[in-house]
């Protein structure tokens, strides 16, 4: 179930079916085609069957890039070692 | 946990369900404007919602409601004299005042004895309609009741908004209780007003009579909290149900969800483990009706029914309030089931 930093960001390229060198912890919500307001669904949909990560309002609204998805798989302990 | 607001209710009986649809048909492909071509096959892949019933500026709630109980009337052979009580769950009533259970009760040529009165609540309104009703009856005094439910989403739509203009069609529904009924009825009934404004039509009401923004007077969602709280409510309140009556996710054979959109619907299901054969959907026609699209479903979801059994139904409405509840029905073989369609045009 956890993933490391790197595995995460390889999947969440594929969540949003973005090219995977286009994602790293930097990228911003709005430089994402797909990360729209059904891209939003997917996510917390795939955070939920993927990682049982089941996500607080707050959490939702402070989801602005990629760092921010790491950061709360961290808090939620899916977050490994690794590169 | 303490056990609050869960209930079974003995010796009530369904007669009789009948949905009712505008005739005006809307395709999401061919008739959306005002979105690019991508952006409407986006949505509608989905949300899957492809076609949706528009009752226009002329039809309301009760006109809906009032073509389906007219018909289910007929076909279960009552007369209106022997109805004692109707139940009108809507979030689109005609007037503000007075209750549209009242209009209604005068429509449809009821005694002055029935019992009318309106429930303000939306996805969630048929298991308490279904709840009041089955109440009201073990109660004693009530013998029979019609339980309706209409809602015309798509009229409170600002078609300009994405988040909601291609989801929502319009239906009506009417249910006929009576005492009897082959067993125990289970409720779980939920509520969280802390996301209010999750789904919301902001003006009109006495907190903001007359805003001068009129998008004030159509519904505002944050689909992001809505299917956040769908996925972290509905297992649970199945799961509270399926405790209470003593069954498992086997025993049931339906689950009939509020047809909110597609693809919450099937995220719930694969949570759940429950095969796609058990949770019909019929928004693909008729759209996100609200609260009515569970009987909508019951009628036009074609289920199979066995001759010699009545059906064991988990009936699960979610959504605004935000509020959830479940109805754990049984639906005998004699229960008569219908459809018709009320002719607009606008």
């Amino acid at each position: 179930m956890a993933k490391s930093p790197s595995e995460v960001l390889t999947w969440v390229a594929e969540v949003f079916e973005a090219p995977a060198d286009k994602i790293r912890p930097g990228t911003r919500r709005d430089e994402i085609d797909a990360w729209d307001s059904l891209g939003i669904l997917t996510l917390i949909a795939r955070m939920d069957e993927d990682f049982q990560v089941l996500l607080t309002e707050e959490e939702i609204q402070e989801l602005r890039s990629v760092g921010d998805i790491v950061e709360i798989l961290r808090k939620h302990g899916r977050l490994g070692e690794g590169a | 946990m303490i056990d609050m607001a869960k209930c079974t209710i003995q010796g009530v009986d369904i007669r009789g369900i009948v949905s009712a649809v505008p005739s005006r048909r809307f395709d999401n492909l061919a008739d959306a404007k005002g979105f690019t071509e991508d952006e409407v096959r986006k949505v509608v892949g989905m949300a899957g919602v492809k076609s949706r019933r528009m009752a226009g500026d002329s039809v309301c709630s009760s006109d809906l409601c009032q073509a389906a109980a007219e018909s289910l009337l007929e076909k279960i052979g009552w007369e209106r004299d022997s109805v004692d009580a109707l139940i009108m769950v809507t979030q689109s009533p005609d007037y503000i005042l007075p209750s549209t259970a009242c209009l209604l009760q005068m429509k449809l040529g009821l005694p002055t004895s029935c019992a009318a009165f309106d429930v303000g609540l939306g996805c969630s309104g048929y298991p308490y309609g279904l709840y009041l009703g089955a109440l009201m009856i073990s109660g004693g005094g009530i013998k029979r009741a019609l339980v309706l439910h209409g809602e015309t989403p798509a009229r409170f739509a600002d078609e300009s908004d994405r988040s909601v203009s291609l989801l929502f069609g319009d239906a009506g529904s009417a249910t006929a209780l009576e005492a009897g009924g082959p067993g125990p009825w289970s409720f779980v009934l939920h509520t969280d007003g802390s996301g209010y404004e999750d789904l919301i039509i902001p003006g009109g009401g006495f907190r903001d009579r007359f805003p001068e923004d009129r998008r004030k007077y159509c519904v505002s969602m944050n689909g992001a909290n809505i299917f956040n709280f769908s996925i972290k409510r509905v297992p649970t309140v199945i799961q509270d149900t399926l405790d209470l009556a003593g069954l498992a996710k086997e025993d049931i054979d339906y689950f009939i969800l509020h047809q909110s959109n597609q693809f919450i619907m099937r995220h719930l299901a694969k949570k759940m483990g429950i095969p796609e054969a058990k949770t019909p959907l019929t928004l693909g026609d008729f759209g996100n009706t609200g609260g009515p699209s569970i009987p909508l479903t019951i009628a036009q979801g074609e289920l199979v029914r066995p001759a010699d059994r009545p059906l064991t139904l988990m009936l699960v409405g979610y959504g605004v309030g935000l509020s959830w509840a479940t109805a754990l029905v049984r639906l005998g073989p004699d229960a008569v089931l219908g459809h018709t369609e009320l002719r607009n045009q606008s």
